[in-house]
């Protein structure tokens, strides 16, 4: 794996260490009370912690309420979603995509294509990553990767997105042959 | 950026909501007229949704190493302690 380019946000570990540390015991207790295992509540925690970061670190919606609360509110909802039965996504999957709305689930072999490119486009899905996902800015972009400026990291952006594009449209050609 | 490239920002736009209304209906026209642009849609919009999954298993990856580290680090035994008790 690459470790030249640190992808996640500066405050990294430093942030999710924090959130740990000020509401998981919160989020046990509740779990716990609830007749849930450790390992239930530690499921519930990170996928919390993940919504938490789409939301908050990556999603600019502006919270109210104090990071432990709202965690605990997210973690709340997980737990009750989850104990319904086999909709167990469905708190997770309902979460608004913080790219496009109503966004396709991709139908193809997902972890067949993701496992390749996390190999041969590893660069490119850091990358893309880092602007989609991370909401980070094309100049601290530029900085961490390593280009000349905004405009040559913008331009590399579309390459990456036409070669991962590429890529699925290929990898699709081939399940669909081999399923035919 | 070349002509391949253009294309794909303005269907990013289109994806994303910023493209001004005439432009926008000029695109749909054009995506039911072309069918290879409108596979260019969609599997642009399958990308975006394998970088967002990428995403998630990067997080997920960091989340559970510090989780990893507040369960076996000596420094954190209170934090490991306090959250054992309530499930004993």
């Amino acid at each position: 794996m690459n470790k030249t380019h640190q992808p996640y946000i500066d405050q990294g570990e430093g942030l999710f260490t924090r959130l740990y540390l000020e509401a998981f015991p919160a989020t046990a207790a509740f779990i716990s009370k609830r007749g849930g295992s450790l390992t239930q509540a530690k499921d519930i925690f990170q996928d919390a912690l993940i919504i938490y970061y789409e939301q908050v670190y990556s999603g600019n919606t502006e919270i109210k309420l104090t990071e432990k609360a709202y965690l605990l509110g997210i973690a709340k909802n997980l737990w009750y979603a989850r104990a319904k039965g086999p909709g167990q996504q469905e708190a997770f999957d309902s979460i608004d995509s913080l790219f496009i709305a109503d966004i396709k689930e991709p139908d193809l072999s997902e972890n067949k294509l993701m496992s390749f490119l996390e190999t041969a486009g590893e660069k490119c899905m850091e990358m893309l990553k880092a602007f989609y996902y991370d909401k980070m800015s094309l100049s601290k972009i530029s900085e961490r990767f390593g280009f000349s400026g905004t405009r040559s990291a913008t331009v590399q952006k579309y390459k990456c997105l036409e070669k991962v594009r590429d890529e699925v449209k290929e990898r699709k050609l081939e399940y669909e042959d081999f399923t035919e | 950026m070349r002509t391949s490239l253009n294309e794909i920002e303005h269907i990013e736009r289109h994806l994303s909501d910023r493209l001004p209304g005439e432009e926008s209906l000029l695109m749909e026209a054009r995506m039911c007229l072309d069918m290879e642009l409108a596979q260019k849609v969609s599997l642009q919009e399958e990308t975006y949704a394998l970088v967002r999954q990428y995403g998630r298993k990067k997080l997920k990856a960091e989340i559970m190493l510090v989780e990893k580290k507040l369960f076996t680090s000596p420094g954190y035994a209170g934090f490991k302690q306090r959250i054992l008790s309530l499930f004993g």
